[in-house]
């Protein structure tokens, strides 16, 4: 069980089939070639990816949580929030910016390790319904926190990557896309490793697949399922500080992110880190070209599209792309 | 299935008893609701929250304004007590929150509320119950129609707005630049609601035969804090000159997104918007400031020494200390604040030793005044009973100084009435 | 014989004094109460489908919003008479609730709570998108507005309807197919209960009471339909009043629409957290504790109380 584990070394083999692997080659060409005939679609890729990296990030954090714990976190826009709101505070605090980005991340570590701990652990084995209700109490409670101690009036922070814009044959980067980009896919690299390559990574996989086999060749399940917690409030802090500059501060910020988000996780699929990244991707791009080349996609329908998007994946391949395909055994 | 019935029966008949009780004894019916001997209760809804909550320090100003009103006797020897609601600018909240002031806290007036879509949700409710709704902070062209013509089904008298119409400011910039914009093509990026539509029917008539500059409109809404969409859409038409009609904080997301996607039109601001703290945000996220055009009728960046604006120093630093900061970096919604609270102070002292709702409503429609010191020298508020817009003047402004300047007027003030 | 006629008589006693309070009342806390009368019926109507049938919804909010706009709409270009829009709404949510129903068959647990959020997130949307009808974002109003002591009647009388009408239709054999599906679907097939039949009916059915409760919600804002009134919150205020009610049981219900309907109100006068927007954290903190705490909601609690005055034998096996 363990060792079924150990041999999963490479993303292909999580779960990807060849159909889908070939379809994200074939998009990934029809992005491409678009982007060379057309100015507006490839500035619209680009504000897509860089749109679709920020879901991604806290689809990732989803993804984790639920990998680990079968939980839905619908607090988790609301962590990600609130971990933001501290960084801000750190900044009044004149600490420079990279400095309170990394102390906010281990701030958060804590945070995920205690929610998971006090509200979580003691509800574990209950039903779906009040595991639901639980999150959403602490979604509002989360918010009201933030409110009392902050206010909601709208704030700034400074921006994290510089607000140089590059310019390549009429088409417009501008440096803060580009870092969010580059920031997402490194948390998920980096998660890759902590998961292929180390003994802690193994130990996690092991206590969310087989509990109880895991317990009894010695892994500290309950402390791997809070670590769980605890990695997806960082990843939660990172989307979170990321969104910042384009949604303000203000604690309404990752309400539609986490929207966003969630179908981001199960077009990727609920149990596939590769999977949230390439689903948040996918959705950033998709909603900007529909609504670029299909008029009566209007902004107001971004967020219904989303939701339809996530409805017939969850019609036809409830699994996501990524995901595989689960026996119940009566 | 004895006792939990008996316990609920038993909890809910003491919840219902308590509450009798609770507004039985808060009941207490007046002649005139809100005034008494000794002091008149406003009360107005704003948005301290949220997304326009930009706009938080109008109502702190119009506070502190009363406060030293207050402190110099007040209106013909009564306080006035201003209560502050926020509605987050959502209508949802506004009317529950209204229904909460007239009918619990039984002012005498609402006064200063802002918003459009959020007074269009609450006017049809004030006027059917005969509730001054003074001054709104908004600049929709209903306020100054509809006093005597049936809008929205019935005619709205108890309505009045101050600052000039967002049509009428529309109206300018149309004239602008059909008059010093040859091949111009213009997009229009704005809210899409009442507040955003008004501008674009004014500008439509500024423009007049060239009505069709317009190549693009689109909208987003409210509660939207990202226009990349939108941008985009209005560069991918071809636009030259941008007009942004959108409260600050979509404001700054249009301003640093036109830059991001490398979009360097002639840009056009509404006024709501042109707040220098904001702005000042928007250039530090990359917006290019120099040459935005938009428009004033309260004083300038530079004319800070007015007497008017030293005024506004010393009321803030003795009632309101926590808006300096914001005031030393040219927040005009503060001056916008004391201005109008200034106006509804003249229109008290016009209402007679006694006000009453009537006598108040008179007082509003027979406003002459060029002695508001808190907006721009030589403007006048006027009202009648034919002419419902107490401001119809403004002087267009252009930024510059890069990002430690500010908008500085252009020529005279103009005649935006109609 | 004496054991029916007690709470009976108990009922009787709390009509009675929920028709006469309001006489006592000042206007505004008519109004008040009347909105406790809207979320007692969306939460009785939620409770049927998450805590009788066991299928989790967190979209009804989206329910509320069709209901909602269909008594704005058709009093605004139809003036029709604003009771008669209720049985309408009652009639189009029912119809949209089995149209969802159908398609929900298919997903179980966390993929049904998505679906349904995904209604929940999508349907204040589209009154955005069509604005030339609905108003937009400016909202839509209807042609008259009622007073407050009007609404509290009406409100409350459709609660007591709506209260009547859950209690046959759980007691009889629909409640028992109800209860069969959620403590095991597999046992309720094997037995020969049509799961499809009976989950998209409990659809349907709590649809349809969030419907009414949704044009009363209407009618109760001054008569005002505005896309921001249904925003996904307001569906996860309706999942959390059934849960502090009870799921599975109806008697908490009055419990979770005063907890819902007036906690906004009362949780200014809470010291630290009452001013502004610090309701949320006492909000947040009493459904966490209810759920960590009392799982069974209020009605859970009054089952414990309750058993502990009267015999060993568990009153209600929905409690459990």
């Amino acid at each position: 069980m363990v060792a079924f584990a150990v041999k999963r070394k490479t993303k292909v083999s999580t779960g990807g089939s060849l159909p889908v692997l070939l379809g994200l080659v074939a998009a990934a060409v029809f992005l491409a070639v678009g982007s060379l005939v057309s100015n507006i679609f490839a500035q619209q890729t680009v504000a897509g990816l860089a749109q679709g990296a920020i879901f991604a990030s806290l689809a990732l954090a989803l993804v984790l949580i639920y990998r680990a714990t079968e939980v839905i976190n619908f607090a988790q826009g609301e962590m990600a929030m609130a971990t933001t709101y501290i960084a801000y505070q750190l900044t009044l605090w004149h600490v420079t910016y990279w400095l309170a980005f990394f102390l906010t991340l281990v701030i958060a570590f804590f945070l995920g390790v205690v929610v998971y701990g006090v509200v979580i652990r003691p509800v574990q084995h209950r039903s779906v319904i009040a595991l639901v209700i639980i999150t959403v109490g602490l979604f509002i409670l989360i918010d009201g926190l933030v409110t009392w101690k902050w206010g909601a009036d709208l704030k700034f922070m400074p921006a994290p990557f510089g607000n140089q814009v590059y310019h390549a044959g009429g088409v417009s980067f501008s440096r803060q896309d580009l870092g969010v980009l580059l920031v997402s896919i490194l948390s998920v690299i980096l998660l890759w490793v902590l998961f292929q390559f180390t003994r802690l990574g193994l130990a996690m996989r092991a206590a969310a697949l087989r509990p109880a086999a895991a317990a009894l060749v010695g892994v500290r399940v309950d402390w791997m399922l809070a670590i769980g917690w605890g990695l997806a409030a960082v990843l939660g802090a990172v989307a979170g500080l990321m969104t910042e500059p384009s949604q303000f501060l203000q604690p309404t910020m990752m309400q539609s992110i986490l929207l966003y988000a969630f179908a981001a996780a199960v077009l990727g699929g609920l149990e596939s880190p590769a999977g949230s990244v390439v689903g948040g991707l996918a959705i950033g791009v998709f909603l900007n070209l529909i609504g670029q080349y299909w008029g009566f996609a209007t902004a107001e329908l971004r967020l219904p599209i989303a939701f339809v998007v996530l409805l017939v994946v969850l019609l036809f391949k409830p699994t996501g792309l990524f995901g595989r395909k689960q026996v119940r055994r009566v | 299935m004895g006792k939990q019935a008996k316990i609920s029966a038993v909890l809910v008949g003491i919840a219902a008893v308590a509450t009798v009780a609770v507004s039985a004894a808060s009941a207490a019916p007046q002649a005139t609701p809100g005034v008494t001997a000794k002091t008149i209760h406003v009360g107005g809804t704003f948005p301290l929250t949220g997304v326009a909550s930009a706009y938080k320090t109008i109502p702190a100003a119009e506070s502190a304004y009363f406060a030293y009103v207050n402190a110099h006797g007040g209106v013909n020897g009564r306080k006035i007590d201003f209560t502050v609601v926020d509605d987050a600018y959502n209508p949802a909240e506004t009317v529950p929150a209204v229904q909460k002031l007239v009918e619990q806290d039984k002012v005498f007036a609402l006064f200063g509320s802002l918003g459009t879509a959020t007074s269009l949700a609450t006017w049809g409710y004030t006027n059917q119950h005969k509730v001054p709704q003074v001054f709104l902070a908004s600049g929709d062209a209903y306020w100054g129609f509809c006093a005597h013509k049936a809008c929205a089904g019935s005619p709205k008298p108890y309505t009045i707005g101050w600052q000039p119409d967002y049509a009428s400011e529309g109206r300018m910039y149309g004239k602008y630049i059909a008059a010093n914009i040859p091949n111009a093509k213009i997009g229009i990026l704005f809210q899409n609601d009442a507040f955003g539509k008004n501008y674009i029917t004014g500008m439509q008539q500024g423009l007049g035969a060239k009505k069709s500059e317009i190549v693009d409109t689109e909208g987003f809404a409210a509660t939207d804090t990202t226009v990349t969409q939108q941008v985009l859409a209005l560069k991918a038409k071809g636009a030259n000159v941008y007009f942004i009609a959108a409260t600050p904080a979509q404001a700054i997301a249009a301003l640093v997104t036109a830059t991001k996607i490398g979009w360097a039109p002639t840009t056009f601001l509404a006024n709501v918007s042109n707040i220098r703290p904001f702005l000042l945000v928007a250039a530090s996220n990359g917006a290019n400031l120099d040459g935005l055009i938009s428009s004033s009728y309260l004083p300038n960046w530079n004319q800070q020494n007015l007497p008017g604006m030293k005024l506004v120093k010393s009321i803030v630093g003795t009632y309101a200390p926590d808006l300096s900061s914001d005031l030393a970096q040219g927040d005009s919604n503060i001056v916008y604040g004391m201005a109008v609270a200034w106006t509804f102070v003249y229109a008290l002292e016009h209402a007679g030793k006694n006000p009453t709702r009537a006598s108040l409503e008179t007082a509003l429609h027979s406003m002459n005044t060029s002695k508001n010191p808190f907006v721009y020298p030589g403007l006048v508020i006027k009202t009648s009973r034919t002419d419902n817009f107490p401001i119809e003047q403004l002087i267009m402004t252009k930024w510059s100084g890069g990002a430690s300047g500010g908008m500085l007027g252009v020529g005279k003030l103009q005649n935006t009435g109609r | 014989m004496r054991r029916r006629l007690v709470p009976l008589v108990l009922i009787a006693a709390l009509a009675v004094l929920l028709a006469l309070a309001p006489l006592g009342l000042s206007d505004y806390h008519r109004g008040l109460w009347a909105h406790v009368g809207v979320y007692f019926i969306a939460i009785l109507g939620l409770n049927i489908l998450v805590g009788y049938t066991g299928q989790i919804s967190i979209g009804h909010g989206a329910f509320m919003a069709i209901g909602g706009y269909t008594t704005a709409l058709m009093s605004h270009y139809h003036h029709l008479n604003l009771i008669a829009t209720l049985p309408l709404s009652f009639a189009i949510t029912f119809a949209c609730g089995l149209l969802v129903g159908i398609p929900a068959l298919r997903f179980r647990g966390v993929y049904l709570a998505l679906a349904t959020f995904a209604l929940a997130v999508s349907v204040p949307e589209l009154p955005l998108k069509w604005s030339k009808w609905t108003g937009g974002s400016g909202g839509m109003q209807t042609a008259t507005t009622p007073s407050n002591l009007w609404l509290y009647a009406v409100s409350w009388t459709c609660a007591a309807l709506a209260f009547a009408a859950a209690w046959l239709l759980l007691r009889g054999r629909t409640g028992r197919a109800f209860r069969s599906i959620r403590d095991s679907e597999l046992a309720a097939a094997s037995s020969g209960v049509s799961l499809p039949i009976y989950k998209t009916l409990a659809f349907g059915v709590s649809a349809a009471f969030a419907g009414v409760a949704g044009s009363l919600f209407v009618l109760v804002t001054n008569g005002f339909a505005q896309p921001n009134e249904f925003t996904v919150l307001l569906s996860l205020q309706l999942l959390i009043g059934a849960a502090v009610a009870g799921l599975g049981s109806l008697w908490g219900t009055l419990a979770g629409a005063v907890f819902v309907g007036l906690l906004p109100e009362l949780s200014t006068a809470v010291p630290f957290v009452g001013q502004g927007h610090g309701q949320d954290v006492v909000f947040g903190l009493i459904v966490i504790v209810v759920m960590l705490l009392l799982p069974n909601g209020v009605a859970g609690l009054l089952f414990a109380i309750d058993s502990r005055f009267n015999a060993p034998i568990k009153s209600d096996p929905a409690a459990s």
